[in-house]
């Protein structure tokens, strides 16, 4: 797809920059207590995620991440389906404040790990924007 | 120190000499050649971001000395952010190089003025770009936006600036004027953007996007994420090329049509065989000019240019009159694409119309006053004179001007020629010849519309 190369690096960059913000403030809040951002970083992170459930919510591009093919391709990448479901699930509780916070902190670890693999996928495919081949396109526009 | 540390030191240390080199690049630019506003916004934000980046980093390194185990974290988040500074500094030269020298000055204030009269886009600015490549192009810059949004997280020194946008023009065209005109169909897409990401949503702009998904849903089959998020890109691609050519065919009536056909001809883009080929970024030429037609139609302006019997127009009514259902899609040369989209597109047509027409209200232009200002225009050029002419005390608005100037140039370059060189009705004037007379009515033109945007200019810093 003849499509201009910046458009392409700026959405891995845009999902590189979307992971490091979640992962600085996990780290903020496991290193040092602080929770100023963590609610709505949480709940953005949270509603890109969910947002993927319903097909209907990637032509409004209401989500923070994950409208967009790249955003997608990333994340197929490097999570499987069990992670980005385990994602969820983290963040869900982390969201609802229920865990103690040993507890929590374990969560928090575990999610910086998975956003920092994001985030570095998403740096890797900036320096490589491999645009979808026209048989890419063609399969993926297929119908049944 | 450890090895670990010492790398980090290394790399924040490139970054640094990294944006100084940009905020003094930026710096020295600004002061030594002279830009239309919007690029000293964006200098600004440069150094700015400069500044703080370099705040950061020192911030960064003593982050690293105190928490140790976060070091390849650290390292991520400043290879983010010199990545930006990548992205960023590819827009930077290009801006440089278009000072006033290089590009239609007139013309791309008198776009920033119609610019803001347009719903929603009140304050907005336009940054010109000069680009090596033959091609038009609005950067995206809604990306560029968002990403600007998350650094401001990290770099909270540096905000970019609200509602600028980003054109690129190609270096050949810069002081040129007539294919210039295409720079609205990318202000277009700048309009798009801005509307797309306002908080709160533009209401026509969500109807659109609802309407694209509506339509897409009753054709597509498909539950991956993945290829629905490729259907709606395509789509909308589609829409927003629409959107831009109506937009532009608004502001600037059929001179935009004409500018177009000569870009498409320039790149060697009008081949029969490819005016019903839809491409994954592109509708068919043909569908593009229907629209053209049905607009400029509608709007009286193929009325009040019925006697122009140039070539430009023959083409846009052939190409506009090849049927909807010829339409084909290809993703490439060798791969067609499902029809399926074009119909799905097609459905979505009268909201993109309705929309343009909408947020462009007290922007368009007005084919009463091109009928009423032509005549007087055209003489003027005839006699080779800067159309700046008074009729009852009244100058003409430059809209006017650029058409009248437009049909000129299409059917009357070959008789002001014969004027000023005395050649013979029989006599085939040299391609030189043309092409000297063709810079000289776009220098009288470009003279005319800055003429007509005097008084606005002054009333409008008091």
């Amino acid at each position: 797809m003849p499509i201009d190369p910046l458009q392409t690096r700026s959405q891995y960059l845009s999902l590189a920059l979307f992971a490091q913000k979640t992962v600085s403030t996990l780290i903020e809040y496991v290193d040092e207590n602080r929770t100023d951002s963590m609610a709505a970083i949480v709940q953005d992170a949270l509603g890109s995620l969910k947002g993927l459930e319903d097909l209907s919510s990637l032509t409004q591009k209401r989500a923070v991440a994950f409208t967009s093919y790249e955003h997608l391709r990333t994340l197929e990448q490097v999570w499987s389906v069990e992670e980005r479901s385990q994602a969820i699930s983290m963040l869900d509780q982390l969201a609802s404040g229920d865990l103690e916070s040993d507890d929590k902190k374990n969560q928090a670890g575990r999610l910086i790990d998975l956003f920092g693999r994001l985030q570095n996928q998403a740096l890797w495919n900036f320096e490589q924007p491999k645009p979808v081949s026209a048989q890419v396109l063609q399969q993926l526009c297929q119908t049944k | 120190m450890s090895d670990e540390i010492d790398a980090l030191l290394h790399d924040a240390a490139a970054l640094h000499r990294f944006v100084d080199f940009l905020d003094l690049y930026c710096r020295q630019n600004s002061t030594s050649q002279v830009y239309v506003d919007s690029a000293g916004l964006f200098f600004r934000y440069i150094q700015e971001l400069a500044k703080g980046v370099k705040a950061k980093l020192e911030k960064d390194v003593q982050r690293a000395t105190r928490f140790p185990n976060r070091l390849l974290n650290i390292r991520s988040e400043i290879l983010t952010i010199k990545n930006y500074l990548r992205l960023l500094h590819t827009l930077v030269k290009p801006v440089a190089d278009a000072h006033t020298l290089n590009i239609p000055a007139p013309l791309i204030d008198l776009a920033t003025h119609q610019l803001g009269q347009v719903d929603g886009m009140d304050g907005a600015k336009v940054v010109i770009l000069l680009t090596p490549e033959l091609m038009y192009f609005q950067r995206p810059h809604t990306d560029i936006k968002n990403i600007a949004r998350l650094v401001e997280g990290f770099v909270p020194e540096a905000s970019f600036p609200s509602k600028l946008g980003f054109v690129e023009l190609p270096y050949s065209q810069g002081p040129s004027f007539f294919t210039n005109l295409a720079l609205y169909h990318e202000i277009g897409h700048f309009v798009y953007e801005e509307l797309s990401s306002s908080s709160p949503p533009h209401q026509g702009i969500s109807h659109l996007r609802s309407s694209i998904g509506t339509s897409l849903r009753q054709v597509t089959t498909t539950t991956s994420p993945q290829a629905f998020a490729v259907q709606v890109g395509i789509l909308e691609s589609w829409t927003q090329e629409i959107f831009c050519d109506l937009f532009a065919l608004r502001l600037l009536g059929p001179a935009f049509s004409f500018s177009l056909l000569e870009i498409l001809s320039l790149l060697g883009l009008l081949r029969d065989r490819d005016y019903i080929v839809f491409s994954p970024t592109h509708p068919a030429s043909a569908c593009r000019l229907s629209e053209h037609l049905d607009l400029l139609t509608k709007e009286g302006w193929m009325a009040a240019i019925s006697d122009v019997g140039a070539s430009a127009k023959n083409l846009l009514e052939h190409i506009s009159g090849r049927p909807a259902s010829q339409y084909e899609m290809y993703f490439d040369d060798q791969h067609p694409g499902p029809r399926w989209l074009v119909d799905a597109f097609i459905a979505v047509l009268p909201i993109i119309r309705e929309l343009v027409k909408d947020i462009t209200g007290s922007a368009a232009a007005h084919v009463g006053r091109f009928t009423q200002w032509r005549g007087p225009i055209q003489a003027a050029l005839a006699e080779g004179i800067v159309p700046s002419v008074k009729v009852d005390g009244a100058v003409p608005d430059p809209i006017s001007i650029i058409n009248a100037s437009f049909c000129f140039y299409l059917t009357s370059i070959p008789s002001l020629i014969r004027t000023f060189e005395g050649l013979q009705p029989q006599q085939v004037p040299s391609l030189e010849s043309r092409s000297g007379w063709t810079n000289r009515l776009e220098m009288w033109t470009m003279k005319a519309i800055e003429d007509a945007q005097l008084p606005s200019l002054y009333s409008m810093k008091g």
